[in-house]
């Protein structure tokens, strides 16, 4: 009888599993094949092909060796650093602000929450409207500073790069946010009363009873942004393409490149397998502290 | 050490008044049972108290100093939640600590107090367990150590053993009580069970809708309960009331019950004031104490055995009424009980206030 029914479930859940090997295990496979070779799209030959330009372990010994991916892989980290820990820190300001009741407070609420809907694309290119050196951002400085400011935001590199983590900063402060007002609302209202009257002020409050409630979901969150902004692309490459040269060229920015302009597909298979294993394995790591 | 005075003092959450009005005095190092059905405001006066909320109106006073602009961190005041709202992330030793820690006092200080609290509440094994996984009874005693250790004049408990399963019950209402003695703090106590209120409070103030309905000794306030609220709300079970007119025949004055017929003659002093307050009234005595004899007759609807004694239901519709009796009484179910309130027990209450009517 339980043979039976599990045989049933097999059968009706048996379209599903065969959408999911071919959407997860399919494109996996035949990543790991063409990996493996030299294939082009412009060799002239179906990916089938591919085995007739094998070269085994040669793409995968040429990541070692490529230094603008390293470099590409370390503007990635740098974007990262800066960008989650401001987003963490804003988010959780403006959450513990909303845990407080003021007046226009629901405007404010959606307001804030407006920009993570925003089409990445679009926020592209407004950032790349509001950073050109006649744009709104300069005017803003002139006006502040009293004398006019000419910087050009996406020619410098260094610039390029603060501009593209300030619209990263802005579009996705209100996941943070979000993400954190809901641990704080989780935080049980009678473990902060009992801490006050026990006579704990805000901040002794705040690091002893919420921080270590908010403990799970503060990695949740991080987590998330952290895999995210390893991913950043479309916004950034709106805004400045990868360029000034390869001035704010991320790991999704080179790949994209690579494949669309260098169509060294055995290569790029290559670089995206071992990012895959890569973020696997430090994402697992990172579960299993969030778990003890 | 401090006493706490209410006065005058209004609740109101938007257009719902909470608290109509109270005023109501506890003296140092009293245990005061605040009693009522739920929704009755025995917790909001409890917040207020605390400073969890704030008063609409009103004032109070700990030992005569006017506590409105205290914040609740710096009156004074230990609180031990309905739930306990115990640190779960941290150790019972952390637990205790929190307080003495959150206001800075020095290292040895906290370790000695946190010490003797953990020996007096008998956690001295238990100190670096994580709290998350203690058993309710220990929690307790954790929540009580935690405010207790603070050495606060006032003590104020919501509720403690509403979580608690019967049995356990029974044992901690006589732990707490021992405890008040230990620490000989002003107690406020909320509860919606009367024989704790009665068992542990030197006083009780019996609360509905919002008003302060009685207070007084729990033998007061089971004797002589001030209006028809607290008849009905204290007793298990409660008071029988019945309504009727009263009749004067030479000289003596009973009860027309209507359909019931006539009651017992009442004593000189109730028949003053049932005269004094013309009108109908509510005749009122305590099911337990009747005794059997030819007086009242009303037929055995339905038996409740309860172990120690056996509670029946009288009569049928308006006319009701229980009365508990021996287990070994004898009765017939269907039949006609004949029973006699007790002179002495019975209480009347005008029919159109629900005041008690006092003789005098």
């Amino acid at each position: 009888m339980k043979d039976e029914s599990a045989k049933l479930g097999f059968r009706l859940t048996l379209p599903a599993q065969v959408l999911v090997l071919f959407i997860s295990v399919f494109p996996l496979l035949m990543q790991l094949y063409i990996s493996l070779t030299d294939w082009s799209p412009l060799s002239g030959q179906s990916w089938t092909q591919a085995w007739t330009m094998w070269n085994t372990f040669a793409n995968y010994s040429d990541v070692i060796h490529d230094s603008r991916l390293w470099a590409a892989l370390g503007r990635t980290a740098l974007i990262m650093a800066v960008c989650v820990p401001v987003e963490f820190l804003l988010g959780l300001g403006l959450a513990t602000l909303f845990m407080d009741d003021f007046p226009g407070k629901r405007v404010a609420y959606s307001i804030l929450i407006m920009p993570m809907m925003v089409v990445p694309a679009v926020a592209g290119y407004m950032f790349y409207m509001l950073f050109q050196s006649g744009g709104p951002v300069n005017d803003i400085l002139s006006r502040l500073l009293g004398h006019p400011v000419t910087l050009a935001w996406l020619s410098d590199p260094r610039l390029a790069l603060v501009a593209v983590m300030t619209a990263d900063i802005w579009q996705w402060t209100p996941l943070m946010f979000l993400i954190l007002l809901a641990g704080l609302v989780g935080v049980p209202d009678d473990q902060i009363k009992a801490a006050t009257l026990l006579g704990a002020g805000p901040v002794h409050r705040f690091i002893t009873i919420v921080l270590p409630r908010m403990k799970a979901i503060i990695g949740i969150a991080l987590a998330i942004r952290v895999i995210e902004c390893f991913k950043i692309f479309d916004t950034l490459f709106i805004m400045t393409g990868g360029g000034p040269g390869v001035a704010t060229e991320t790991i999704s920015v080179y790949i994209y490149k690579i494949a669309t302009q260098d169509l060294i597909w055995g290569y790029v298979a290559a670089i995206a397998l071992v990012i895959l294993i890569v973020l696997s394995i430090a994402c697992v790591w990172a579960l299993k502290r969030m778990a003890k | 050490m401090s006493t706490i005075h209410l006065e005058n003092l209004v609740k109101r959450f938007g257009p719902f008044t909470a608290l109509k009005t109270m005023d109501l005095t506890i003296a140092d190092g009293e245990f005061v049972a605040l009693l009522g059905p739920s929704g009755c405001g025995k917790s909001t006066t409890m917040n207020m108290i605390a400073g969890i909320e704030r008063p609409s109106e009103g004032r109070i006073l700990f030992g005569g100093r006017d506590m409105a602009g205290v914040p609740m961190g710096r009156r004074g005041v230990g609180f031990v939640f309905q739930n306990y709202a115990i640190f779960t992330h941290m150790t019972v030793r952390q637990n205790l600590a929190y307080g003495l820690r959150a206001t800075r006092r020095p290292a040895d200080e906290v370790a000695r107090r946190v010490g003797t609290m953990a020996e007096l509440l008998q956690l001295t094994d238990l100190m670096d367990r994580p709290a998350a996984g203690l058993s309710v009874n220990i929690l307790q005693r954790v929540a009580i150590g935690r405010s207790a250790v603070m050495e606060p004049a006032i003590f104020l408990l919501d509720e403690p053993l509403s979580n608690v399963d019967a049995a356990f019950r029974a044992v901690m209402r006589t732990e707490l009580k021992q405890l008040q003695r230990t620490f000989r703090q002003t107690m406020v106590y909320v509860t919606h069970d009367q024989l704790e209120a009665m068992t542990m409070a030197d006083r009780i103030a019996v609360m509905d809708h919002g008003v302060l309905q009685q207070v007084g000794t729990p033998l007061e306030i089971y004797n002589n309960p001030a209006n028809l609220f607290v008849a009905r709300f204290i007793g298990a079970p409660g008071m029988n009331l019945l309504r009727g007119r009263p009749v004067e025949t030479a000289g003596a004055m009973s009860i027309d019950l209507g359909e019931l017929g006539l009651t017992p003659t009442l004593t000189p002093e109730q028949s003053a004031a049932v005269r004094a307050a013309k009108g109908e009234v509510i005749y009122g005595f305590r099911p337990e104490q009747v005794s059997r004899g030819l007086g009242m007759a009303m037929p055995v609807n339905f038996v409740e055995r309860i172990g120690a004694r056996t509670i029946l239901h009288l009569g049928q519709g308006k006319d009701v009424a229980k009365v508990v009796l021996e287990n070994d009484a004898g009765f017939e179910t269907g039949k006609d009980l004949h029973f006699l309130p007790l002179p002495s027990a019975v209480r009347l209450f005008d029919a159109a206030s629900g005041i008690a009517l006092r003789g005098h």
